[in-house]
């Protein structure tokens, strides 16, 4: 009797389970890079940064599209507990259930990701002193792979932790922060490896992209961003690298498996605006680097900005496709980069196949055959300043964009906005020195927009117009989509053929910063929106 | 026990965390931590400075604080400066420089020497207002005509008086006398550029006239008091706020030029202008 109870009692429970089958849980293997390989095919997940290996942050889901987005209501909203100095900038990544994001500065949270219940969190412990010059102090996400969840932290280590209870399975201790190196870009986990660039380029650091293995640790590889000297590339930063550097690597990078090619944008050199004592191109800063995935050795490297005076990072998540150009397929890379123009490359052997302002820029006249700037006279930074578009945090800024195979469109959130460069002293022994500074013109002239592109010219189809410069994310569906946001909050659909407004929610928060994902439980897609100091998930009833 | 002693810091600390929470962030809340000031380096003893030199502070502030503060001390990764020596005192602001601020992006700084730092402080300073011009009139005189011109109608100072235009409580810290003239003489072509706004990379003109007219061809004029991309809200004449979905107007159109105050160019006299600025100039609150 006692016994029959017991086994119909266990009957209940496996059936309970069978039915919540959507309930968070993890697989014993947790996630493979099969599925890593194949994320387009998962959209119900958000696998990692950019959704794909191609960073194309577009989802395959139509539950919501464009006769029913009006209906879209918040399903939850998550506050992390400590509210740090900067806003959320975490994309997030979902599987099985469970969302992982991270709040600032380096806090890992995972979510129920169809309630937004917090199931777990780990923090850090940081030093009391932090050197951040030039980083915001947050993060802007995590990697998952079998059962562990990687993130890069501000004093620069990097950590893996169980997915199921967030305890620390290693720490790998990757630079000094006391020299300026921190970390807040997403890792990018390929077979067996987590890749990780690192923040601080806006000191006299030297850049570089690293490989661990992702079971112990371990550093397999560093592909360093500046030559040291004497090795080739050197000959581009003057006799004495004494004090200058930079050549950050701090955001996401993507990779081709069948090149097996990692592509990984870098920042500008240091310091920032007084180029005086870096005569030449400074090498390999405001590049794309394609490094092999096995060893980091470079293949190619495309430089959009030869001698960076403006602070126009090229670390904007390089987005990959494939397109007919001139009756031929091509395996194309395209970045819509900080200095104002669109990029398409072949990605590879990293040759220029178009480029064309996407924003108003006024330093260079255009690009020559081989994608390098034809300078306009007078655009370097003087005493007294020099004016030019695009302001320092550039035509776009980290945020990611999106590429649609439906509409073959590349979606990016732009800023026009120009600025007074001014060129300070060449050498101060001070932290954070840059050489330099900027007055940034806001006021009613400056604007922000969603524009999309087509994907192979960089010809603009449409923009939808917004009152401030944004630093946003898009996200694209095959609803027919493109979920963006404005820099005052406002978080809104537009038809992804037209640029038509659809729906939009005031979220609040006065940054709009991070990388919207999207997934689906139990028959519900959900969008998340991330401002200031919540993530909020968006359904429909 | 010297000025800058442990109780001494440990309100000005306070007072800092206060004043940078009120402009919008940046701190972090172990400032606010009882064991914060523990960590402040010892304190110097007075030391007899030279009167700040304004150019060499600039020259220095733009070698050392322009990466995070802009160039112009508006702000860029770190917060905005103006107006932060007039409420935390020189002294604060000086050690703040050389120290740094634990637990936040503010590095402290050796190499920066007590005078150095009274120099950066002073022209920290010196942004607040307009370069500086004899204030000639009486402000006695000028509480009078403020009183008389109808100017408590729509300001309002120290929690007295209208709510439409600026609130004038600190505005002698905050414009010179050349600027309060030009603002008195000619204040639709004077509106304010404020620092920070609501829109990234400010200077968004303050109070400035829009007409919004719906579908129907209701038409409504008023200041904007707020604005982001989906939306906007004008304040009338009368002080009354109208709030719009800009998807749901015909037509949104800015007015430049147009205020709703009057110029007071001819209605008062040279001697009576005068007096109005040297009372506004006496117009300090603290923050």
């Amino acid at each position: 009797m006692k016994n029959r109870a017991i086994a119909s009692l266990a009957t209940v429970i496996v059936i309970a389970f069978a039915l919540a089958s959507a309930a968070p849980r993890l697989t014993a293997q947790g996630v493979t890079y099969d599925q890593l390989l194949h994320a387009d095919q998962t959209p119900q997940d958000w696998l990692m940064y950019g959704g794909n290996y191609s960073s194309q942050r577009f989802s395959r889901l139509a539950l919501i599209n464009r006769e029913n987005v009006h209906l879209l209501k918040p399903a939850w909203i998550y506050q992390p507990a400590h509210l740090g100095e900067a806003p959320v900038e975490a994309s997030a990544v979902v599987t099985g259930g469970i969302m992982y994001i991270t709040e600032p500065p380096s806090t890992v949270t995972a979510l129920d990701a169809r309630l937004g219940t917090k199931i777990w969190s780990w923090t850090p412990k940081l030093p009391e002193k932090l050197y951040t010059i030039g980083v915001h102090r947050s993060n802007r996400g995590v990697a998952v792979y079998g059962n562990t969840v990687y993130v890069g932290t501000l004093d620069a280590h990097l950590v893996a932790l169980d997915a199921a209870t967030g305890q620390v399975r290693w720490n790998t201790h990757v630079d000094d922060n006391g020299k300026g190196y921190a970390m807040t870009a997403a890792p990018r986990v390929i077979n067996g490896k987590v890749i990780v660039g690192i923040s601080g380029g806006d000191v006299d650091i030297r850049g570089y992209i690293d490989a661990y293995d992702a079971k112990t640790g371990k550093r397999l590889w560093r592909s360093f961003t500046i030559p040291a000297p004497g090795e080739p590339g050197s000959e581009t930063w003057g006799k004495d690298m004494t004090g200058i550097g930079g050549g950050g690597t701090w955001g996401t990078g993507s990779y081709d498996p069948e090149l097996s090619l990692l592509y990984w944008g870098t920042g500008n050199p240091a310091p920032d605006y007084n180029g005086s004592l870096r005569p030449g191109d400074n090498l390999y800063t405001n590049c794309v680097l394609a490094l092999d995935a096995d060893t980091g050795k470079m293949k190619w490297y495309f430089q959009f900005t030869p001698h960076d005076t403006h602070d126009w990072d090229s670390i904007q998540v390089p987005v990959l496709f494939d397109a007919t150009v001139g009756g031929k397929p091509r395996k194309l890379l395209a970045v819509a980069n900080r200095n104002g123009f669109y990029y398409v490359l072949d990605r590879t052997n990293g040759q220029f196949v178009a480029g064309t302002p996407f924003v108003t820029e006024t330093w260079a006249k255009g690009l020559d055959k081989n994608g390098r700037p034809i300078l306009n006279a007078d655009t370097e930074p003087t005493p007294k300043g020099t004016l030019n578009f695009p302001d320092g945090h550039g035509g776009t800024n980290w945020n990611s964009p999106s590429y649609s195979p439906l509409t073959k469109m590349f979606y990016v959130s732009s800023r026009e906005i120009s600025a007074y460069t001014v060129s300070g002293k060449d050498r101060v022994d001070f932290p954070g020195f840059g050489g330099g500074g900027r007055i940034t013109l806001g006021g009613d002239d400056a604007y922000g927009a969603v524009r999309a592109l087509d994907a192979v010219t960089g010809k603009r189809i449409w923009e939808y117009k917004l009152l401030a410069p944004t630093e946003v994310s898009t996200l694209s569906t095959a609803g027919g989509l493109v979920f963006s946001a404005s820099d005052e909050g406002n978080f809104f659909a537009l038809d992804a053929s037209t640029g038509k407004l659809l729906w939009d929610f005031k979220v609040g928060g006065s940054e709009t910063g991070a990388n919207f994902v999207t997934y689906e439980l139990r028959g519900k897609q959900y969008v998340i929106a991330a401002s200031g100091n919540a993530f909020v998930a968006f359904s429909l009833p | 026990m010297p000025r800058g002693g442990r109780l001494i810091r440990i309100e000005q600390f306070l007072r800092l965390a206060a004043l940078l929470a009120a402009y919008g962030a940046f701190i972090s809340f172990s400032l606010l931590a009882p064991g914060a000031a523990a960590q402040a380096p010892p304190a110097t003893p007075p030391a007899k400075l030279s009167p700040p030199d304004l150019e060499a502070g600039k020259a220095l502030f733009q070698q050392n604080c322009v990466n995070c503060h802009g160039l112009d001390a508006t702000g860029e990764e770190g917060p905005s400066l103006h107006g932060i020596p007039a409420a935390l005192g020189d002294t604060a602001v000086a050690n703040i420089i050389r120290r740094g601020i634990p637990g936040t992006g503010m590095p402290s700084s050796y190499t920066i020497t007590e005078q150095d730092a009274a120099n950066i402080v002073g022209w920290l300073r010196s942004l607040d207002s307009a370069p500086a011009a004899a204030v000639v009139g009486d402000p006695k005189k000028g509480e009078a005509v403020y009183a008389s011109s109808g100017c408590s109608a729509c300001h309002m100072i120290d929690g007295v008086g209208g709510n439409i235009g600026p609130d004038l409580s600190r505005i002698g810290a905050q414009r010179g006398p050349v600027n309060l003239k030009a603002r008195l003489t000619d204040p639709a072509s004077n509106l304010p550029k404020p620092v920070g706004g609501f829109v990234s990379g400010g200077g968004v003109t303050e109070y400035l006239m829009f007409r919004a007219v719906e579908k129907d061809g209701h038409a409504t004029e008023g200041m904007r008091v707020a604005e982001d991309s989906f939306s906007i809200v004008l304040k009338d004449a009368q002080g009354k706020l109208h709030g719009f979905r800009k998807p749901d107007l015909a037509k949104l159109e800015k007015e430049p030029g147009k205020s709703f105050m009057p110029s007071f160019k001819d209605t008062l006299s040279a001697t009576q202008m005068d007096d109005l600025i040297a009372y506004l100039s006496t117009l300090r609150a603290a923050q």
